[in-house]
C-alpha cells in the first residue's frame, strides 16, 4: 500500500552574520547551509494497517508526513502510495488521502460545520446522494449531531477534532493521515476518538498513519510502530516486539524498615556488572531497583535481596511502553 | 460548469461568513467607502483650485478613477488571497490547498474573496460613473461598451498580474508585505491622475514596470481622446489586454516555478 525508500528532504538556511554589515553582506552573497530534516527513512505499510509514526520533537516527523502527503518534495528518495507518487499528478492522488492536522483546522471557522461539508462535497466533487449517505455515516460514528449547527469557533476542542476527522473522511480516503489528533483533549473525548478511528479502520479499511506524542492512542490502535529520531530510523515493528527488544527492564520495588537498605545492597559488586546496570532508590520505607532482567536473572535479583535485608512486601513490574520509549529518546538503549 | 459550480459554493461560504458579523461588516464597508470617498474629496478641491491638469477636467479624472475603482473591486473578489499571502503561508493555509484535489491556483483565485471591501469599491466605481458618464463626451454606442468592458477586465488582470507576482516572493522568503503594499499603493495613487502630469521616470514605471497606466489612463485616452495623447503612440490606447495577458502570463510562470521552493 505505502512504500517509503531512503526518502531524503534537506532544507537550505541562511546563515546570518551578525551586525550590520553581516546583514548587507547577506543580502548580496547569502551564504546557505544544507540541513537534512529527513535523512534516510524507509518503511512499509500493508493495506489496512493502522501504523504509529512516532519520535521525539524535531526527529523529522512532519516533514515526512509533508512528504507523504504530497506537500513537500523529497530531495531523494522516493515514497509510492497505492502505486502513485505524491508529488506526481498531485490532484489524483489527493482525492485518495485524508488528512488532520490536530494543531489546525481545515473547518470554516466563522461559519456552522454544516457549511464546511457543503463546500468540500463540491471541491471532492461528492455526488448527492453519496454525499448523504456519507455524512449519515460519519455522523453515526463521530456524534456530529449536536454541534452541526453550531459555528466552528463555539466547538469546544473535542467537537473540533471528530469534526476535522469527518471532513477528512467525507471523500471516503484509502489512507488517512492523523497528526496529533489527540493532541489536547480530556481523557473520555480521547477515548472516543480512537474508537472512531478504530471503527471506521475496521469497516472501511482505511490505512491510517498516526503521529502522536500519546503512546496511549498507540498502544489501542497501533498494530506497529515506526520510530524515527534525528531524520533517520530508530525502531519498526510491533508493539510486543519492543517490548520484547527493549523491555528486558524490570522494576523491583519492596518496603523494608532497613533504613540503610540502600547501601547493604551491593548489587553491582555482588553479580559482578557495571554500576549503570542496577540502579537503586530509596525513599523512607520504599526502595526501587531498576535492572536489566537479561544480565541478572529476576530470581537471581529477589534471592540475593532477600537474603540481605529483612522486606515486608515485594513487587515486580515490567516497564511499560512509555519508559521504554523514553529511554529510547534518550539513547539510553538501542 | 463544474469550476462555477465550486465558486458559487465559495462564494456562498465568502458571503455568509460575513453575514456573521453584521456590525463589523457594516463599519468596514462605510471605512472603505470613506477612505475612498475623502481621495474623491481630494482630487475635486485642487481641481477647484487648477480646473485643469495637464488638459483633463474634473468630471474626466472621475472618469478615471471609476476604472479604476471598478477594476480594484473585481481585483478583490478574485486575488485577495495574494494580497495575505504571507499569512497563508504562515497559518498554513496553503498546505491545505495543496492537500486538495483542485487546481492550486484555482483554488487560490476562489478563496477568501473580499465581498465587503468590493462591495464598497463597487459602489465608489458606480457612483463615479454616474457622475462623470454622460457628461464627458463619450457616445455609449457597442464599441464604446464593449471596449469598456474588456478594459476593466484588462485592468484587473493586470492588478492581479502584479500581486501574484510579488507573492510568488514569499515561496523564498517568509516576509515582502511591505514592498508589494508599498509598489501596489503608490502605483495606484499615481494612476488616480492623468499619467502625462509626471516626470519622465514615473511615466515609464507605470508603463513598463508596474504598468498601471494601462489599467486605466490609456483606455480613458481611447474614449475620451485628450490632447497629451499625442505624447505617446497611438497603438498604446489598444495596448492593455496585450498589457493584461503577457503581464499575467509572466507572473503566473514565475509563480508556478517559485512554487518548487515552497518550503511548508
Amino acid at each position: 500500500m505505502i512504500e517509503v525508500n531512503n526518502l531524503r528532504k534537506e532544507f537550505k538556511k541562511t546563515i546570518k552574520e551578525p551586525g550590520l554589515k553581516g546583514s548587507v553582506k547577506s543580502l548580496f552573497h547569502p551564504k546557505t547551509e544544507k540541513i537534512a530534516a529527513v535523512k534516510d527513512i524507509s518503511f512499509d505499510i500493508a493495506d489496512g494497517e493502522i501504523l504509529g509514526f512516532i519520535g521525539p520533537n524535531g526527529a523529522g516527523k512532519s516533514t515526512v508526513i509533508k512528504m507523504l502527503t504530497g506537500i513537500l518534495t523529497p530531495t531523494s528518495g522516493t515514497c509510492t502510495i497505492n502505486g502513485k507518487n505524491p508529488t506526481h499528478n498531485r490532484k489524483n492522488y489527493v482525492r485518495e488521502i485524508g488528512v488532520v492536522f490536530g494543531q489546525r483546522t481545515q473547518l470554516w471557522w466563522d461559519l456552522p460545520l454544516r457549511e464546511t461539508y457543503g463546500v468540500l462535497k463540491e471541491i471532492y466533487e461528492v455526488p448527492d446522494d453519496k454525499f448523504k449517505e456519507r455524512m449519515d455515516f460519519l455522523n453515526e460514528v463521530l456524534e456530529l449531531e449536536d454541534f452541526i449547527t453550531s459555528p466552528v469557533r463555539t466547538l469546544s476542542l473535542g467537537q473540533r477534532m471528530r469534526a476535522d476527522i469527518a471532513a477528512s473522511l467525507l471523500h471516503s480516503p484509502k489512507v488517512l493521515f492523523l497528526d496529533e489528533p489527540t493532541i489536547g483533549l480530556d481523557v473520555v473525548v480521547k477515548h472516543n476518538i480512537r474508537n472512531a478511528i478504530e471503527y471506521i479502520n475496521k469497516k472501511e479499511n482505511t490505512t491510517v498513519i498516526l503521529t502522536t506524542h500519546d503512546l496511549a492512542d498507540i498502544e489501542m490502535l497501533a498494530n506497529r510502530i515506526v520510530m524515527i529520531d534525528k531524520g533517520s530510523n530508530v525502531f519498526d515493528g510491533t508493539i510486543s516486539e519492543l517490548k520484547s527488544k527493549y523491555g528486558q527492564i524490570r522494576e523491583l520495588n519492596f518496603d523494608t524498615n532497613d533504613s540503610e537498605a540502600k547501601e547493604r545492597l551491593v548489587y553491582a559488586k555482588h553479580f559482578k556488572v557495571n554500576e549503570e546496570d542496577v540502579i537503586v532508590e530509596q525513599e523512607g520505607n520504599m526502595v526501587k531497583v531498576r535492572f536489566d532482567s537479561s544480565v541478572i536473572p529476576v530470581s537471581d535479583m529477589l534471592t540475593y535481596t532477600l537474603g540481605k535485608i529483612k522486606v515486608n512486601d515485594i513487587s515486580v513490574k515490567d516497564a511499560d511502553i512509555e519508559e521504554i520509549i523514553a529511554r529510547l529518546y534518550k539513547h539510553e538503549v538501542g | 460548469m463544474d469550476l462555477i459550480q465550486l465558486f458559487l459554493a465559495y462564494a456562498k461560504t465568502g458571503i455568509k461568513t460575513r453575514f456573521q458579523y453584521h456590525m463589523d461588516s457594516f463599519l468596514l464597508s462605510f471605512a472603505v467607502f470613506f477612505r475612498e470617498a475623502s481621495s474623491i474629496f481630494g482630487v475635486y478641491f485642487l481641481l477647484l483650485k487648477f480646473d485643469t491638469l495637464g488638459d483633463w477636467n474634473i468630471k474626466e479624472i472621475f472618469f478615471m478613477f471609476s476604472i479604476i475603482s471598478a477594476t480594484y473591486s473585481l481585483f478583490i473578489m478574485f486575488f485577495m488571497v495574494f494580497r495575505d499571502f504571507p499569512d497563508w503561508i504562515k497559518h498554513g493555509d496553503f498546505d491545505r490547498i495543496l492537500l486538495r484535489p483542485r487546481g492550486i491556483f484555482v483554488q487560490m483565485l476562489l478563496n477568501g474573496a473580499d465581498w465587503v471591501a468590493a462591495l464598497s469599491h463597487g459602489a465608489i466605481s458606480v457612483l463615479m460613473f454616474i457622475v462623470s458618464a454622460n457628461s464627458v463626451g463619450i457616445r455609449w454606442n457597442a464599441t464604446n461598451i464593449l471596449y469598456y468592458i474588456v478594459t476593466i477586465i484588462s485592468g484587473t488582470v493586470i492588478q492581479g498580474a502584479i500581486f501574484v507576482f510579488f507573492s510568488a516572493f514569499n515561496f523564498y522568503f517568509s516576509k515582502n508585505h511591505g514592498i508589494k503594499e508599498f509598489v501596489f499603493w503608490k502605483s495606484r495613487r499615481f494612476a488616480t491622475f492623468p499619467l502625462s502630469i509626471y516626470g519622465r521616470v514615473v511615466q515609464n514605471i507605470l508603463m513598463f514596470v508596474i504598468p498601471f497606466a494601462f489599467v486605466n489612463y490609456f483606455p480613458a485616452q481611447y474614449l475620451l481622446r485628450k490632447s497629451d495623447m499625442a505624447a505617446y503612440p497611438a497603438y498604446y490606447m489598444y495596448l492593455s489586454p496585450v498589457i493584461a495577458v503577457v503581464s499575467f502570463t509572466i507572473a503566473y510562470l514565475f509563480w508556478r516555478f517559485s512554487l518548487r521552493y515552497y518550503q511548508s
